[in-house]
């Protein structure tokens, strides 16, 4: 009886009490967002009725997931606004959209011509052209691009002694390590292997699809959802005991927005799919890893909690590990959102919004006086470090340099 | 994840728990299920290295032997929460902390004793504004605040705030 009263995505369990309008970032600075409940529960009831009351202004959703983190009646409120975006809404500019959108084709063709692209994404003329021409704001900062992709370096440098370890996972390593920032990917890499676990790539990995989502490209983002879940359950069927990445967004979509957004199921392998540092946090506690820190390591970092990283619910392990830690001081920063939003930062209708979002963030970062921030999300690391002027670390990197890899690797290798 | 003492909700009653753990020293580790409508502030709680599960919704858990074993949260899956001491402060119907069927009314999470009026038609006054009988349902307990399974004392759980039975605000 009872359950035949539960609405899709609980939209009868909304009981209106607006605690999801007082958490949304875009509705605190931006008067044109009608805010979660009407874009999401009350919007809903108008649209199954009929689609033309479907709001452009949705466009304006972040889905940072902060609304659905403070409902206490669980209504999936971003995953209807989403939805209804994905199936009503239209692009604002879909030749910038769909190239920020796709970074996996992007990365691929930039990455060999790094040596050109950086400087010509980084030049005054260019910046100034893309913001006039297809509306990528000039003010922000690119990230650059990596001659040599993660999977080129993993292939030809680390594949071959990844076979001498008993015990092994899958790395998905996600659009950024790849094209832009290896070197994260090569920390996580020597960090399992110093924890004993050898690390294999993907038969064969797709961009997550956030970005998809975000700039309506439903289908797509499904198609490569079922590429990726595909090689997932493949590498757990063989030898992989879990399916580790360091991004908190990567890991977020595949285990919630797949099954809720893009219909992709991945039951039976959720609780396989995980951040790097919630897995080892893990194993640290059972006792089958540990860890030795170096006694020279002297640091002051603020944690920067993502929005998405909330929703995962894994920061407690990366805070755990954090602290873990001899030399470093930790304060963890309340959590707010940096208003990037991975894509919605970059185009120049949202910039200014995403600045206004970010500002609570960037002066208490400047308040904890931190050198540098930790967060496991890489577009917060852009957002930060191009706002708030400190340096931004992944907890994976923290811990490469905080341990003393040597002993660990020891400590682990009977196992 | 093992701590000395889990509390599961949202609101004041579950943070005064959170806070007098930590007071005495303890991990403490809160699930809470969203925002409480007044909105309470941990902030301090997770400063002091209290560990927050904001969002989260306790989905499963082991009650034997007059003990709770573990709980099972949605973020944190297989990795069940095991504690020495366990508060629930979970609410009443609004919040999810007892759940009214047709004809009964349960705690969902442990499946603890709960007293409340086998005569559907007496849980309501009609008189809208007379004192209805259905918001003094709730988790019966014994004078030290142990709730019970099937009449079996549960020695680790503390239940408090307005989930108790008779706790009418």
């Amino acid at each position: 009886m009872q359950e035949k009263n539960i609405s899709r995505l609980n939209l009868e369990q909304c009981q209106k009490c607006s605690l999801c309008n007082t958490v949304c970032p875009m509705m605190a600075v931006n008067p044109a967002y009608p805010g979660p409940k009407r874009s999401g529960p009350d919007g809903e009831r108008y649209r199954l009725k009929d689609p033309v009351f479907y709001d452009e202004a949705l466009k304006y959703c972040l889905n940072c997931k902060r609304c659905e983190v403070a409902c206490p009646s669980d209504v999936k409120i971003a995953d209807m606004i989403s939805e209804a975006r994905l199936s009503y809404g239209h692009m604002s500019r879909p030749l910038r959209d769909w190239t920020l959108a796709n970074t996996d084709l992007v990365g691929s063709l930039a990455s060999p011509l790094s040596g050109i692209v950086n400087p010509v994404l980084g030049s005054r003329p260019v910046k100034y052209l893309m913001d006039k021409v297809i509306g990528v704001d000039e003010r922000r900062r690119f990230p650059s691009y990596s001659k040599q992709t993660f999977e080129k370096w993993f292939r030809s440098e680390a594949l071959e002694k990844q076979g001498s370890y008993k015990k092994q996972v899958s790395f998905f390593h996600g659009c950024y390590i790849n094209y832009n920032y290896p070197q994260l990917g090569k920390d996580l890499v020597s960090l399992m292997n110093a924890c004993g676990y050898g690390v294999r790539l993907l038969e064969k990995e797709k961009c997550c699809g956030v970005a998809l989502i975000a700039n309506g490209l439903g289908k797509q983002a499904a198609s490569q959802a079922r590429t990726n879940m595909s090689s997932i359950r493949k590498a757990l069927d063989g030898k992989s005991e879990a399916v580790l990445g360091a991004s908190s967004t990567c890991m977020f979509t595949m285990r919630d927005e797949y099954p809720h957004v893009l219909g992709v199921g991945n039951d039976g392998v959720r609780d396989s799919l995980m951040l790097a540092v919630a897995f080892i946090a893990r194993k640290v506690e059972e006792g089958s890893v540990k860890l030795a820190f170096r006694q020279d390591y002297h640091r002051k970092m603020a944690y920067h909690t993502a929005c998405h990283m909330q929703k995962l619910g894994w920061s407690v392990y990366s805070i755990k590990l954090l602290r873990m830690i001899p030399g470093l001081e930790l304060e963890v920063l309340d959590q707010e959102c940096c208003g990037i939003a991975g894509t919605f930062g970059f185009k120049k209708e949202n910039y200014d919004y995403s600045q206004a979002i970010g500002s609570k963030l960037f002066s208490s970062i400047a308040k904890s006086g931190a050198g540098e921030v930790v967060t496991e999300c890489e577009t917060c690391k852009w957002q930060i470090e191009m706002s708030a002027g400190v340096k931004v670390l992944n907890p994976v990197s923290v811990l490469v340099e905080a341990l003393d890899m040597e002993k660990t690797k020891e400590l682990n290798s009977n196992g | 994840m093992k701590v000395d003492t889990l509390v599961i909700g949202n609101g004041a009653v579950a943070l005064q728990a959170a806070l007098e753990s930590l007071d005495r020293g303890e991990s403490c580790a809160v699930i809470a299920p969203g925002l409480s409508l007044e909105q309470t502030d941990w902030s301090g709680f997770v400063r002091r290295g209290g560990i927050l599960l904001k969002g989260d919704r306790a989905e499963a858990a082991s009650v034997s032997g007059g003990k709770v074993e573990w709980v099972r949260s949605r973020s944190l899956g297989p990795d069940a929460i095991v504690a020495g001491s366990y508060v629930l402060a979970t609410g009443r119907f609004y919040d999810g902390g007892l759940v009214a069927d047709m004809d009964r009314v349960y705690e969902p999470l442990f499946g603890l004793d709960v007293e409340y009026e086998k005569d559907r038609s007496k849980w309501f006054d009609p008189d809208f504004f007379a004192p209805q009988p259905f918001l003094s349902f709730g988790v019966r307990v014994d004078a030290d605040g142990h709730p019970s399974v099937q009449g079996v004392t549960v020695n680790n759980l503390l239940v408090k705030g307005e989930i108790l039975a008779g706790c009418s605000r």
